[in-house]
């Protein structure tokens, strides 16, 4: 970072406009940025405060480099309650075009982000390893980075930012709308923390009281699939089941505006 | 890649069991994998778009194939030619069999002694239906691996990138229909015309193609150099 504004002042005396390989958010030319993985999670497992404290965890990490001031959103959806409608991750997160820290285009609509039509689905948005970088501009570690045994241990990850941590919470079907009621597929709509009762504890074991979470991957590698926002659930909803498959309760940041 | 190895080898010497150990030693032995029935090529013809026609793209899979012990399989280069009079289009999907498909390493380092190579499957690869589609394959950059289990360089990896992978096809596997050249006239030019290519690595161009991300201009070897690739292609097993 700082190397890049040394070498944007240098570019600036020499008359040059920065290029587009250095220019980012926040920087004169640069485009701003209005999506981030977060670069943290917010620790309690699947328990996010519900959606307003996963929107605000999205907004404090925003806040903490200079982006605080555009209204940020969880990509997350909620299972229909009674008395309480389904929420849509997908429209949540405004109209696009979003752009990460590089000033790289993720898609340019929901529609491209989530390839509403076959044609688009086919050809993909622009979300892979080398894109899908946090607020601070890392590339979240994926499924080959750095595999050592205890890469599944909450107390192991915390503590070593390298390890694979690509699964990203979304709650989220493929098309970015949330699953119907029943099966949990959001940590009871993020406010969860529990692990599922013994005998409970596989993943494809969906049950009404399994706690259990849909994600994807930045990487864009894992599940057979490589789905971005719905690959598949967890073995539960505590810090410690979310890491098992190799993902710490990270999320998707959008700004809306 | 050798990036990838060290830390590979930094976390086996420093946190794993003798058992884990062991495994890492034994494990280039199953590279290729017995099971390979996909490939990128480690090498290309050489002759920018003139492959000798799907002949000899065939005949080019087939030789690599057997450079690593895989010759008693059929191989198949992922590649349409369009419609001529009197000689009707070809479409890559329907030359490769059915599959499903395993690349040259057998599983990846993994403690939990997973298959991580999960399979492709036909439908996925070209998302026949609407899920497919979204949901994507398990076609990534560390699946598409050479006849040596190679990665393929890709973007962000040294340079020269060789991650424009021909195949002259349209996203759903098959030929264009339309009177542009988009197969280095059906892969016997090495000078005017054009290829379609997909990403062996998934990125550029704004998506995710693996097999019909953007157009070259020029089928010399020296212009498909210029946009990102050697000439590469795919090549799958179709027994």
């Amino acid at each position: 970072m700082k190397t890049a504004v040394v070498l944007t002042a240098i570019l600036a005396l020499l008359g040059l406009a920065p290029s587009e390989a250095i220019a980012q958010h926040g920087m004169p030319g640069g485009t701003p940025m209005t999506f981030f993985v977060t670069s943290e999670p917010i620790g309690d497992g699947g328990n996010l405060g519900g959606l307003a404290g996963a929107d605000a965890h999205c907004q404090k990490l925003a806040q903490a480099v200079g982006a605080g001031n555009r209204t940020w959103r969880a990509y997350l959806s909620t299972q229909a309650r009674p008395g309480q409608p389904a929420v849509n991750a997908r429209d949540r997160i405004g109209n696009g075009p979003w752009y990460n820290f590089d000033g790289v285009m993720i898609a340019r609509d929901v529609a491209h982000l989530h390839g509403d039509t076959i044609e688009l689905a086919r050809l993909g948005n622009n979300l892979h390893k080398r894109s899908g970088l946090t607020e601070k501009g890392q590339i979240v570690p994926g499924l080959n980075d750095y595999q050592v045994p205890r890469d599944g241990e909450w107390e192991y990850v915390k503590t070593t930012p390298y390890t694979n941590r690509h699964e990203m919470l979304t709650g989220s079907q493929l098309d970015g709308r949330a699953y119907p009621p029943g099966t949990d597929y959001a940590c009871d709509n993020w406010t969860s923390n529990r692990d599922p009762a013994p005998g409970q504890a596989q993943i494809g074991q969906e049950g009404p009281n399994r706690p259990n979470a849909q994600i994807g991957f930045p990487d864009r590698n894992g599940g057979g699939n490589g789905s971005w926002n719905s690959s598949h659930g967890t073995t539960g909803c505590s810090q410690t089941a979310l890491v098992r498959t190799h993902g710490v309760g990270m999320f998707y940041c959008f700004a809306v505006n | 890649m050798k990036t990838i190895c060290l830390w590979i080898l930094i976390g086996s010497l420093a946190g794993a069991s003798t058992v884990f150990a062991q495994e890492q030693a034994t494990l280039p032995d199953r590279i290729p994998s017995s099971l390979m029935t996909f490939f990128v090529t480690s090498e290309p013809i050489g002759d920018g778009g003139n492959l000798g026609g799907l002949a000899g793209a065939d005949a080019h899979c087939q030789k690599l194939a057997a450079a690593v012990g895989r010759g008693d399989k059929t191989w198949r280069a992922y590649l349409s030619t369009q419609a001529r009079p009197g000689q009707p289009a070809v479409n890559a999907r329907d030359r490769i069999g059915k599959g499903p498909w395993y690349s040259a390493k057998e599983r990846v380092p993994d403690y939990l002694k997973r298959r991580l190579s999960r399979p492709m499957v036909q439908s996925q690869i070209h998302g026949d239906t609407l899920a497919e589609a979204q949901r994507g394959s398990n076609m990534q950059k560390e699946f598409a691996l050479t006849e040596k289990g190679e990665l393929v360089n890709g973007i962000g990896d040294p340079m020269p990138t060789r991650h424009d992978i021909l195949t002259g096809s349209q996203p759903d596997g098959r030929a264009f229909t339309d009177a542009a050249d988009h197969t280095c006239n059906n892969w016997t030019s090495n000078g005017a015309g054009s290829a379609q290519v997909g990403h062996s690595d998934r990125i550029g161009n704004g998506n995710q193609s693996w097999n019909s991300s953007h157009a070259t201009t020029g089928c010399s070897q020296r212009d498909l150099v210029s946009w990102g690739g050697v000439g590469l292609f795919y090549c799958f097993a179709i027994d």
